[in-house]
């Protein structure tokens, strides 16, 4: 890949010159005129604080929610990422009924508002079926080493049920876009490439296995990773039933110091610091994959 | 495994009365009748689009006939996969584009269908192709990935590829077509070969050379009908048909 150098133009020289200006112009408003009491010495005592019993620094608010939406992005992505796989293997599968599941199943979750699912899902899996499989007795009756994980991989067990269905929500919701990214995938792969292999005498599903999907994987891996991306700052929206993560943390944060610049802004450096390096990372991938030509 | 030839002829391939057509298309195949004897070999000429891919794909299944019948070494292939699967593994196929799979080093390329097909464990499969490969004569390649290759090389290891299943018919789809001149004859020595072991082949090919030399008959078909079919002597030499004679003068 060659780049062009950057050449400025008079017109580029004087589009700047405004825009330099117009920054300015507002910084000098808000700096002087705007009635505003910034206090930002408040807000680190809300990322960690120290714990007297303890004897030690321990998570407060803002940094429990950034671990509460690690925790829900990590583990809804890869639960999307394996439904995904079940509905596009369905998709292209050699029968109607499941082409036509996934085909429904896709179409549907593509073309529904988010919040509207989230709503749905949450009702359905929070109050009638999760908690009948008694997950929550099972864990805390369960070993140590059982509680302690479940704690260490979804948070508190006091929360485990409202956690693990607006994890559930968003994968299923993720799983839809993953499902066409996977498909794209597939369908990118030559033609010759199923041909060789069924030449071979592979069976379909062998050649789907052994030959198609790791290719359709490699050159997915960019627009998979970007989904993933979108996947932690869509997870903002968990924050509506009260799951406490980051964006939950801010709304209580906002209500109790009434600091809403403080706290949005800090909530917004700290998603960044989340997807930022996620970003980096696919550009990285797309840079090699570019180069490898896979 | 010997299979009981079927009505006392000694074929190994039938193909009687193929009828295809793609959609929207003319016929690729139309009342087209080829049969092959074992150790024969084969040579399919024709004009561009004149249905010659389409007969070697029908023959393995790889593209659905609408009518006509085919067997191999007394399979028919039907409407039973399984049937369909057995004469895969007995016909090898080699494509213009090589078609091997970029993800998998050649050796793993070579030892996919005879893990896959042949159950063979890992160790056998590898000692197998490592002989195939030498056979090919890129065995110092094994470890490499086929973009790393030539495309003569990556030719020779398609060809080792299909061989690993040690099939009794092998497939020539204009093996040569996709490469510079100067790697021609390095493939067109493994085909030579391997007529020379007694395998017995169906060639697509445009290299009339070749053909002259190693075939023992020529099937020279236009818009999916047999035009001519003869020993490759009389081919060359004596055709009888004027529109055979034309196109020999064309690309001779
Ligand atoms: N998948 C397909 N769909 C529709 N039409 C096809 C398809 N494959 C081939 N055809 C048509 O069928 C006819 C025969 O094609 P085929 O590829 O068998 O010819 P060919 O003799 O191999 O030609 P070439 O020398 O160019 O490879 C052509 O008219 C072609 O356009
Ligand atoms: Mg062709």
């Amino acid at each position: 890949m060659h780049q062009r150098p950057l050449k400025f133009s008079l017109l580029d020289y004087t589009l700047l010159a405004l825009l330099l200006s117009a920054a300015g112009y507002i910084t000098f408003r808000i700096t002087v005129q705007l009635e505003y009491n910034w206090n930002w010495s408040v807000i680190p005592q809300y990322l960690f604080r120290y714990d007297q019993e303890q004897g030690r620094w321990v998570a407060n608010y803002l940094v429990d929610g950034l671990i509460t939406t690690l925790r829900l992005s990590l583990w809804s992505s890869l639960l999307a990422m394996v439904l995904g796989l079940f509905m596009v293997l369905a998709r292209t599968s050699s029968s109607l009924f499941l082409q036509l599941v996934s085909r429904c199943y896709i179409e549907l979750m593509r073309n529904l508002p988010p919040l509207v699912l989230i709503f749905i899902c949450y009702f359905f899996l929070a109050d009638q079926i999760l908690p009948r499989l008694g997950l929550e007795t099972l864990v805390a009756e369960g070993p140590e080493w059982l509680t302690g994980m479940v704690g260490w991989c979804f948070g508190q067990p006091s929360s485990l049920v409202p956690f693990c269905s607006a994890l559930l929500t968003l994968a299923i919701f993720e799983s839809a876009y993953v499902a066409e990214i996977f498909r794209s995938g597939i369908e990118s792969v030559s033609r010759h490439q199923w041909e060789a292999a069924h030449a071979l005498g592979l069976r379909r599903h062998q050649a789907l296995i052994h030959v198609i999907l790791p290719q359709a994987f490699r050159r997915v891996l960019p627009p998979l990773a970007g989904q993933l991306i979108s996947l932690i700052k869509d997870s903002a929206i968990v924050s509506v039933i009260s799951i406490q993560e980051l964006t939950y943390q801010g709304t209580q944060l906002m209500a109790s110091t009434y600091l809403t610049i403080e706290v949005w802004i800090t909530i917004a450096a700290m998603y960044l610091l989340l997807t930022f390096p996620c970003s980096m990372a696919v550009g990285w991938l797309e840079r090699r994959y570019r180069r490898r030509r896979v | 495994m010997e299979q009981p030839v079927m009505g006392g002829d000694d074929y190994i391939i039938s193909a009687e009365r193929l009828e295809k057509t793609y959609p929207g298309n003319l016929k690729a195949l139309d009342d087209f009748t080829v049969r092959v004897k074992r150790g024969e070999v084969v040579v399919v000429v024709g004009p561009s689009g004149s249905g010659k891919s389409t007969f070697l794909r029908c023959l393995n299944g790889l593209e659905e006939i609408d009518s006509g019948s085919i067997t191999v070494d007394g399979i028919p292939l039907d409407d039973r996969e399984e049937h369909r699967l057995e004469i895969r593994r007995e016909v090898g196929m080699v494509f213009q584009a090589f078609n091997l799979f970029p993800h998998m080093t050649v050796l793993e390329n070579v030892n996919l269908a005879q893990q896959l097909v042949r159950r063979r464990s890992r160790s056998e499969a590898t000692e197998f192709s490592l002989a195939l490969l030498d056979k090919v004569g890129v065995s110092e390649k094994a470890r490499v990935y086929p973009d790393a290759l030539s495309g003569g090389q990556q030719q020779r290891v398609a060809i080792a590829r299909a061989l690993a299943l040690m099939p009794k018919v092998m497939l020539f789809d204009e093996a040569t077509s996709a490469l510079d001149p100067e790697m021609i004859g390095e493939v067109l020595d493994v085909m030579r070969s391997l007529a020379g072991e007694g395998m017995t082949m169906v060639v697509v090919t445009h290299e009339m050379g070749f053909a002259r030399e190693v075939s023992d008959r020529v099937v020279f078909m236009e818009q999916g009908r047999i035009v001519e079919e003869a020993a490759t002597a009389t081919f060359f030499t004596a055709p009888a048909r004027k529109r055979t004679r034309d196109f020999l003068r064309q690309i001779l």
